[in-house]
């Protein structure tokens, strides 16, 4: 219990840093950012919409500390400001909005390359040295150094443009009325397909060779050697004794790793045109909608931490050690 | 030394050296590969590969070929600029933090594991988004400043170890001052780690620039990998059918990750030898026989 609370408390401060990163970086800017970003948007914003956005940065008329607090407070209860592209909307209706498809997307991508990852990666290092061990190592190499921009273009271009297999944007037909039809989910996997491929690509070499290291490192342990000294079968030590050991550091690889998934899906949305986080944060970008791009640090950050926990709580569950401590 | 020797001798390794040293040739002598400027209209817009322009022209009539190797010095001056921040902070950071112990360690320990639950490309994002049209030299030093806390995690833990073994303990008895044991007794046992860390670091980098150019956060005038697929982006290069146009840089992102993923898979193959493939046991066997079995 001692155990959760104390992570507890570090996500706060963590959540906290990144809130103080946003409320500090317009500040560090030259000039005044509202003005620079009122002129930049090329809007046709009021006086008072203008008092709206200043609010968004926490620009009040009081001493810089209670500024901040007051950002904060904001920030806590899910007033992330207003959006100076799509003006009154206020941006957490608009990332809502966004985050249902990037939710859709990475779980189904996460799931899939982490079950197949670790699969290959238990098969490579009990394999190890034979040509099945060689091809993952190569996959991993693969998707562990080549951007997911390149792996996204690529793949969009062979199956969208050229074989002409899948979509090339959106997240379903949008001549469909969204509603839950047969037709209408048959879309949504249609076009999901490609952008999902492309992740578990990105995603799988990266739990492979993770995996596939725990497992030869642990190997030659004693318990390997009993396990087989008591006659049972390959498989049985593979995944009961070995791989089930091995699993632990690679959960919580994953943990670490949520944050670079997001980053990953931010790209591959961007290339498919996929209306999730991502494209909206390059739609944010390109109109230089500050507040989104802010937003979207603490909704990233929020899931991040999110994620950890259950990995904590799951590390209490497999580790039987932690519940004491 | 033992270490550079042996890497000599690993195929992934004398691949990915090859592949590298090409890129950097190629990056260097620029001028003397193609007779046309990078930032200069040599053609007209989208013209397919000939043996005029090699690799096709872009939507303004740029020589892709050109921009393409220009664009190689970039690439590796902000992948290893940054690399080398990135690591410089971290392994500087980790010994301190795993050496000395006490508050200190509490304090950076706290920090890095901070940087580490925030997620970096987002964090990129809003950072170079205010910065506003960042030039290579900017993103190389946000990336330096933001991505280090991966390496102190990995040195601090590894020092940690190696801090109770004999010969600290004896360089500690001859009363040696903390900044010598850390520079000569501990660093020299991390070379892997560190080496690891690095072209880690790189690969990273250069990835992380390219990235942030492509999503719009570049300056549009720099000649460069993510700004040329940031170009051929917004000129719909796939759907009018100028592939050329998109895919070179891609290769060239594709080629250059892959030669540092190569070295660096093989140092941790020499680093670690349990993960070595290929008859493993034989190979021990040699080196145990050989008295190499300590590295």
């Amino acid at each position: 219990m001692a155990f959760l609370l104390r992570r507890v408390v570090f996500y706060l401060a963590a959540f906290i840093a990144a809130a103080t990163i946003n409320f500090f970086l317009p500040r560090l800017m030259p000039g005044d950012p509202v003005q620079i970003m009122f002129a930049g948007a090329g809007s046709n914003l009021s006086m008072e919409n203008l008092n709206a956005l200043k609010l968004t940065f926490g620009f009040i008329d009081a001493p810089i500390g209670q500024q901040y607090l007051a950002y904060l407070q904001s920030v806590f209860t899910g007033d992330l400001g207003r959006s100076v592209k799509y003006f009154p909307l206020p941006v957490t209706e608009l990332l809502a909005r966004a985050l249902v498809w990037t939710v859709g997307l990475v779980g189904s991508a996460t799931i899939v390359s982490f079950i197949l990852g670790t699969l290959l990666g238990v098969m490579a290092a009990w394999r190890r040295g034979t040509l099945f061990d060689s091809v993952v190592s190569l996959l991993s190499i693969f998707s562990s150094s080549v951007p997911a921009v390149v792996i996204s273009l690529t793949m969009l271009f062979v199956f969208g443009y050229s074989l002409g297999w899948f979509p090339n944007g959106y997240a379903a037909d949008p001549m469909l009325d969204p509603a839950f039809g047969w037709s209408y989910i048959s879309s949504v996997i249609h076009h999901g397909a490609l952008p999902m491929f492309t992740m578990v690509i990105v995603l799988t070499g990266g739990f492979a060779v993770t995996m596939r290291n725990n497992m030869i490192n642990l190997l030659g342990d004693d318990y390997i050697v009993m396990g087989r000294a008591k006659g049972l079968s390959e498989n049985h030590v593979m995944l009961w004794y070995a791989a089930r050991n091995a699993l632990l550091p690679t959960v919580s690889a994953l943990a670490i790793s949520i944050g670079t998934i997001l980053g990953g899906s931010l790209v591959t949305e961007v290339v498919f045109n996929y209306p999730g986080l991502g494209n909206m944060l390059y739609q944010a970008i390109l109109a230089r909608d500050y507040p989104v791009i802010q937003g979207q640090l603490l909704i990233m950050t929020a899931a991040m931490l999110v994620s950890n926990f259950v990995v904590d709580l799951s590390y209490v569950l497999l580790d039987p050690r932690l519940k004491k401590a | 030394m033992q270490l550079f020797s042996q890497l000599l001798q690993n195929k992934k390794a004398t691949v990915g050296v090859t592949i590298l040293a090409i890129i950097i040739l190629v990056a260097i002598f620029a001028p003397f590969l193609s007779e046309y400027s990078p930032t200069q209209r040599v053609g007209r817009p989208h013209q397919a590969p000939s043996l005029e322009h090699w690799l096709g022209t872009t939507r303004l009539g740029h020589d892709v070929f050109t921009r393409l190797i220009y664009g190689a010095r970039v690439s590796l001056a902000v992948g290893f600029g940054a690399g080398l921040m990135i690591t410089l902070i971290g392994t500087v950071l980790g010994i301190i933090a795993g050496y000395k112990g006490g508050v200190i360690d509490e304090i950076i320990n706290f920090f890095t594991n901070l940087v580490l639950v925030i997620p970096n490309l987002p964090l990129l994002l809003v950072i170079a988004a205010f910065v506003g049209q960042a030039s290579p030299p900017v993103i190389a030093v946000i990336l330096g400043l933001t991505s280090w806390a991966w390496g102190v995690r990995v040195t601090r833990s590894e020092t940690l170890s190696i801090r109770q073994r004999d010969y600290v303990k004896s360089a500690e008895m001859l009363g040696e001052p903390s900044w010598r044991i850390m520079a000569f007794e501990i660093f020299p046992n991390l070379i892997s780690i560190v080496g690891i860390n690095f072209i880690g670091s790189v690969i990273f980098a250069v990835i992380t620039e390219a990235t942030l150019e492509f999503l719009g956060l570049g300056d549009p005038n720099t000649v460069s990998w993510g700004i040329m697929l940031y170009n051929a982006q917004n000129a719909s290069a796939l759907s009018v059918g100028a592939w050329w146009d998109l895919l070179s840089p891609c290769f060239a992102l594709a080629l250059l990750g892959l030669s540092l993923a190569l070295i660096n898979f093989a140092i941790d193959e020499v680093a670690n030898p349990r993960l070595r493939t290929g008859g493993m046991l034989g190979r021990w066997t040699r080196m145990v026989r050989a008295g190499e079995g300590k590295l």
